[in-house]
């Protein structure tokens, strides 16, 4: 009697049991984000209208209000410490390479990555937390009933802002950063070039393709910092606890999302 | 003065037949059979977690049933929803158990949300529309606040605004005076017994307060073990042989 009700409990998944039920949760949370991206791409087709455009362009204001000033301090200080970790990297050499190296990293590396990582821990995880809030209080379900498509609503806005944001923004980190390491080679002792120095061999390095480099992450990352916190908003169930969580988990993603997809741009571009 | 004959042309009818609906293998809804007619005033009364929003959510269909069908106007509801907004030939409404304002537009947006996704009004005949909705719930001057500016009632009544904004020929109620104190729940009633006397239209009310179903409803179904046990009128429903219901009787008893 005993033995079979042992047998019959309920048994806790094993190693095995939990790894797979990770991968299955994993794969069903990129299918989801990827049917979003989808559906927001086909609401992409209201722009034309006003209301529409209209909310498009407060999400704009509200991601610019979000991310400008902390990309500013951000940027500038990547750029500033760039340039005097290099001096000391090349003190044996010659500085003349300062402008090539903050250059090109802020142009196709740490320009994009940072303000993609900006973007989705600011305006992602507002977008997370305001679609989690709303769909756990009904207000998603409140807006079905009244006909109301909730991705062209909430998410087709939120997705063409940050796609159009994140690049604008990424040259603005560009010109930041390297206005910040024009300051410390002004200013810093250590450093023997000039400013015009800086710039010049800057501007013989980093040609117009390296921001175009940078331009092209912008637009992947603004999309994956927009659907993924979307994806976990809409997803969020149980209450004030659902809404953190989803909130937490929407940041993680995208920053390896946007990681994932920084590697296989740059291998891309490699590849031509 | 609306005439009785004219509040029945503005309601429809709702017709549910062996709805069954489950979650992760529990049976909620165990064949749901309801037939409400046209401009009745329907209050659906059970114990929390009975069902009663999982039916609900049926009917308007923000959930599909596992089985049965559900007839709105004479419309299968998979047709029903289907169809493009500016072609469906009546309109339905929900007032959500926490209103489900959305928090970022103000009272005046909230109210007018569909009007301007949906309609062609001018916005001067939206404005004056929600003027006269807003004043019909008692809550004139509150235009340009937020939802979390205001008292739970407060929010309660800008929904069932909201719910007015598109003169709904159906209008369903998820618990309208859940964590209402006795005032604000007499205030409801009277406001949707108003609506009734005014609109006419179709209305289905869940909820577990039986005062409020006796004052407004025309009948009242109970809802037990996932099926309707009975329906009955209000002055019926003192000589109701059925359990529940009697339960509900000595508990409103012992309460009033």
């Amino acid at each position: 009697m005993a033995v079979e009700a042992i047998a019959r409990a309920p048994r806790s998944p094993g190693i095995s049991g939990r790894v797979g039920a990770r991968i299955l949760e994993v794969l069903q949370i990129l299918g989801e984000a990827t049917e979003l991206f989808f559906a927001a791409a086909r609401s992409a087709r209201f722009l034309p209208v006003d209301r529409d455009r209209q909310r498009v362009v407060a999400q704009l204001v509200r991601v610019g209000t979000e991310t400008l000033w902390i990309g500013a301090l951000l940027s500038m200080f990547v750029g500033m410490v760039m340039v005097v970790q290099a001096a000391q990297q090349v003190r044996n050499v010659s500085q003349e390479i300062l402008g090539p190296i903050v250059g090109l990293s802020m142009t196709k590396e740490l320009g994009p990555v940072l303000m993609g990582f900006l973007l989705a821990g600011r305006a992602g995880s507002a977008m997370a937390a305001e679609l989690g809030s709303m769909t756990v209080y009904d207000e998603i379900n409140a807006l079905r009933t009244m006909d109301i498509d909730p991705v062209r609503f909430l998410v087709m806005p939120r997705f063409v802002a940050a796609t159009i944001a994140l690049p604008v923004l990424i040259l603005y980190a560009d010109f930041i950063g390297v206005s910040g390491g024009a300051a410390v080679v002004a200013f810093d002792p250590a450093i023997t070039i000039t400013v015009r120095a800086y710039l010049d061999r800057m501007l013989e390095w980093v040609h117009f393709s390296d921001f175009v480099v940078g331009l092209v992450k912008g637009v992947f990352f603004g999309m994956i910092a927009s659907i993924l916190p979307c994806t976990f908003g809409l997803r969020t169930r149980g209450g004030t606890e659902g809404i953190a969580t989803s909130t937490t988990a929407a940041v993680v993603w995208s920053f390896i999302l946007i990681l994932v997809f920084d590697f296989l741009i740059v291998r891309a571009t490699f590849a031509f | 003065m609306v005439t009785p004959a004219e509040k029945r042309e503005h309601g429809v009818a709702v017709e549910l037949a062996g709805v069954r609906k489950s979650y992760k293998g529990r049976q909620v809804l165990a064949g749901v059979d309801l037939r409400v007619p046209p401009g009745e005033l329907l209050a659906i009364l059970g114990q929390s977690g009975t069902g009663k929003s999982v039916l609900l959510r049926q009917i308007i269909g923000l959930e599909r049933p596992d089985a049965g069908r559900i007839v709105v106007g004479g419309l299968e509801l998979p047709r029903y929803l289907g169809m493009p907004p500016a072609e469906k030939p009546f309109r339905v409404a929900m007032v959500f158990q926490n209103a489900a304002l959305l928090a970022s537009l103000t009272v005046a947006e909230n109210v007018a949300l569909r009007l301007r996704e949906h309609s062609r009004l001018q916005p001067a005949e939206i404005a004056a529309l929600i003027r006269r909705v807003l004043e019909q719930v008692e809550l004139t001057g509150t235009e340009d606040k937020l939802p979390g500016e205001l008292s739970g009632g407060m929010r309660k009544r800008v929904a069932i605004a909201r719910a007015l904004a598109i003169d709904p020929e159906l209008m369903l109620y998820d618990e309208p005076t859940a964590d209402l104190d006795p005032i604000l729940t007499e205030q409801i009633g009277q406001l949707i017994a108003r609506i009734r006397t005014t609109r006419g239209n179709t209305q289905i009310i869940v909820t577990h307060n039986l005062p409020l179903a006796r004052a407004v409803a025309d009948r009242i179904a109970v809802l037990a073990e996932g099926r309707i046990a009975e329906c009955v009128t209000p002055a019926e429903l003192p000589r109701s042989q059925h359990p529940l219901t009697r339960e509900f009787l000595r508990a409103s008893a012992l309460a009033g």
